[in-house]
């Protein structure tokens, strides 16, 4: 396994938070067709499943900022904020509450610097500037570990949109290869060695 | 889901068998036990998952741990340094699989068999003072015609190697094709003038016994095969297990206790079934395969007048001599693609190092692979590669930097020994329950300075390697500070032939109740050079050999 990002992920745990509770059993097919349920809502305008529409505007935001459309799409072509909106039910609790509280602060910020209501609204270098300083907190460490979840993880859980988060990556999410992957095994076999 | 076609049972009615947990051991047990024509009850904690349920979810496997308990599934855990902390709940310490099959799904299937030092190397080197390092109480000989039954009944690919013990038959599977990541290894080793040679894995490169070979998708470390080509016990034994007409499988099925009657013989085992309600299974045997942090938590959590302290633990060895391995990591960028998140995670190892030279004034060894930094999948490798080569990591330079370190990075990893300690254990932690009101496992775990030595030792090797394999930026680590979880859990009740420090004797008996067996990765007497499964099959086809020859001479 993975050793070396274990401990990395269990910080974000909400572990007190789902203690006690009855064993739960999603399976992988029921929380995509959970997403696939809202992805539709979402298409008929019925907008998101638990984030408000300050808070998808300014999710929205932050993810541009941390993943930015450049010469290739960034984090809002790739709908990350769909995927934060679907993976912020009650599992994922303490994180939620991390946002909503570190958005609080964020907002205020823009207040007092920049005389603005909301974060999504000031340029670019603004918003960089704000998250640049915020750049310790667990508000940032968690908005950052969301976005590249939504940019990566399976189109099915709502972001990486026509997976261009995986183009982004040069990662093509087939189901075979044929050897040879990569350069240097093709000269391996060429070379005969 | 799959059917479950197979006899059925009543709890009232006494069965030959209870196996509890259907893993890597269990799986083999159940097998061996049920064709002998034993009656034979399977209890596991987990579904019944088969290759059509399996997908290339990173996000669900990884992180909401939808093929592994934790916290969020209702099994919280504690972890501590030593026994003076209080230790604190996490989402996963001691990481395994929660379905049929265990970890033998999900696992990496690198299949490194011991050599014949593993098991007297006590005696060979010395014991090491502060340690519980002692030899296994069987030797190569005794084990090597169960790791050839594993090569072919569980299916292994691979080619004998320059420092190989001695094997019966050959491979039945060839090597798997080499990948990039291991040609830049195997050249840079090679001008070292070492020795690198296939990686031994439990994926078939060809089709065997009735399964397909790989197909390359890249998904197996963390994730269930989705063509049956990785050899889990999931594909290779339970469907004979329930073929044999004597074995039913209960899943969803969450052991608490196993009880004994007023003579200390085991003869219920009490479980939740799938609704939550308690059962009890009557029977006149039991095989614990419940992993190395199960395993010991059912043991202590079964006392009761006869055996004060836990089941089967006059020795105060269970849960105790936790090992995890250690590891290092060592990533380089390169100026063409490697794409070494193609296919399966390694195709070559250095073995030259198996045991390093005692003069270096510390005791260890182990091999190194070449792999891709993040098990090859994306959102993982996103997530830390700001880690392996600094910069940003977030804006435009970070997402530039994504789309070229991806590809053209290699990682040669280091997979080394771990000392047993007492100081290093499973417990019952005092204070927090899981959700069927059984105490959480406690880890208490401080790698010996020597496994750190030994960890430093392989990343500085590494390094080497890297920087004659021509790699432009080079990063490295290890656990410096120890390690805080594990996906290997080894030695907690371990076998031996002195009932003061062992649990298990050479057949897998307990010491102390005759009709009680444990094998998984709590038997290790040693920690292997940090690839245990295959070592823990072979145990288990040779404790099932073992228990219906004692079935047959009426002495359960």
């Amino acid at each position: 396994m993975g050793k070396d990002f274990i401990t990395r992920r269990a910080f974000l745990g909400s572990v007190k938070s789902s203690v006690g509770k009855s064993i739960i059993l999603l399976s992988s097919s029921a929380i995509v067709a959970a997403c696939r349920d809202s992805k539709f809502a979402r298409a008929a305008g019925e907008g998101f499943v638990n984030l408000n529409e300050t808070e998808a505007s300014e999710f929205e935001a932050i993810a541009g900022r941390i993943l930015p459309s450049t010469t290739s799409p960034g984090a809002k072509e790739a709908g990350v904020v769909y995927f934060i909106d679907n993976v912020l039910d009650d599992s994922r609790g303490a994180e939620f509450d991390v946002l909503k509280k570190g958005l609080q602060e964020l907002r205020a910020s823009a207040s007092q610097k920049f005389n603005s209501p909301s974060f999504f609204s000031l340029n670019e270098a603004q918003q960089d500037s704000l998250l640049r300083q915020a750049e310790s907190t667990a508000f940032f460490s968690t908005m950052r570990y969301l976005v590249i979840a939504g940019m990566f993880a399976l189109p099915e859980y709502g972001g990486n949109k026509d997976s261009v988060g995986y183009d982004l990556m040069g990662f093509d999410d087939r189901h075979s290869w044929l050897s040879p992957y990569g350069y240097y095994d093709a000269d391996y076999l060429e070379k005969g060695e | 889901m799959a059917e479950l076609q197979s006899v059925s049972f009543s709890t009232r009615e006494e069965v030959d068998f209870v196996v509890i947990g259907s893993g890597s051991a269990g799986g083999i047990i159940a097998k061996e036990l049920a064709t002998a024509g034993h009656s034979v009850v399977v209890l596991e904690q987990g579904p019944y998952l088969q290759a059509s349920d399996f997908k290339h979810d990173e996000w669900g496997y990884e992180h909401n741990y939808d093929l592994t308990w934790s916290a969020r599934k209702g099994n919280v855990q504690t972890f501590r340094k030593n026994e003076n902390e209080e230790a604190e709940p996490r989402e996963a310490v001691l990481r395994y699989a929660h379905n049929v099959g265990g970890s033998s799904v999900h696992y990496s299937g690198n299949f490194w068999r011991l050599r014949p030092i593993d098991f007297n190397e006590a005696s060979v080197r010395g014991t090491i003072p502060g340690t519980n390092f002692v030899d296994w109480p069987i030797t190569y000989e005794d084990l090597e015609p169960y790791y050839t039954k594993v090569d072919w009944e569980i299916g292994v690919s691979g080619l004998q190697g320059p420092w190989d013990p001695y094997r019966s038959r050959d491979y039945p599977c060839p090597p798997m094709p080499i990948k990039g990541s291991d040609v830049l290894l195997e050249r840079a080793a090679k001008s070292l003038g070492l020795n690198p040679y296939p990686a031994p894995v439990a994926i078939l490169s060809a089709p065997h016994n009735g399964r397909p070979g790989c197909i390359h998708c890249g998904y197996c470390n963390g994730y269930g095969c989705e063509v049956n080509a990785k050899s889990s016990s999931m594909v290779a034994m339970i469907p004979l297990a329930l073929a044999s007409g004597n074995c039913e499988l209960r899943t969803m099925a969450t052991v608490s206790r196993i009880n004994t009657n007023d003579g200390g013989r085991v003869n219920e085992v009490v479980y939740f079934d799938s609704n939550g309600v308690e059962q009890a299974q009557k029977t006149r045997a039991a095989v614990v395969c419940a992993n190395g942090a199960e395993t010991p938590r059912l043991l202590l959590m079964s006392s009761s007048n006869i055996f004060p302290d836990g089941l089967a633990n006059s020795s105060g060895s269970v849960g105790q001599n936790l090992m995890f391995n250690g590891y290092s990591s060592v990533t380089g960028l390169f100026d063409e693609p490697v794409n070494a998140w193609k296919s399966i995670p390694a195709t070559r190892v250095v073995h030259d190092f198996y045991e390093l030279d005692p003069s270096l004034g510390f005791y260890g060894g182990g091999g190194i692979d070449g792999r891709h930094p993040s098990a090859g999948t994306p959102l993982k490798f996103a997530l830390g590669a700001h880690d392996l080569f600094g910069g940003p990591n977030w804006g435009s330079e970070f997402k530039d930097s994504l789309a070229f370190q991806f590809s053209h990075c290699a990682a040669f990893d280091g997979h080394t020994t771990s000392l047993p300690l007492s100081s290093n254990n499973v417990t019952l932690d005092p204070t927090y329950k899981d959700s069927f009101g059984r105490p959480a496992i406690r880890c208490t775990y401080m790698d010996h300075p020597d496994d750190l030595s030994t960890m430093k030792w392989f990343k500085d090797k590494s390094i080497e390697l890297m920087e004659a394999a021509g790699a432009n930026r080079i990063s490295g680590s290890y656990p410096e500070s120890g390690q805080t979880g594990n996906v290997h859990l080894l030695g907690t009740c371990r076998m031996g032939s002195d009932p003061a420090n062992s649990v298990i004797n050479a057949d897998h008996r307990a010491h102390d109740v005759p009709n009680l067996f444990t094998c998984d990765g709590s038997s290790l007497v040693t920690s292997s050079r940090g690839q245990p499964t295959m070592t823990i099959m072979a145990l288990a086809f040779r404790a099932a050999d073992l228990i219906n020859e004692a079935a047959r001479r009426n002495e359960i």
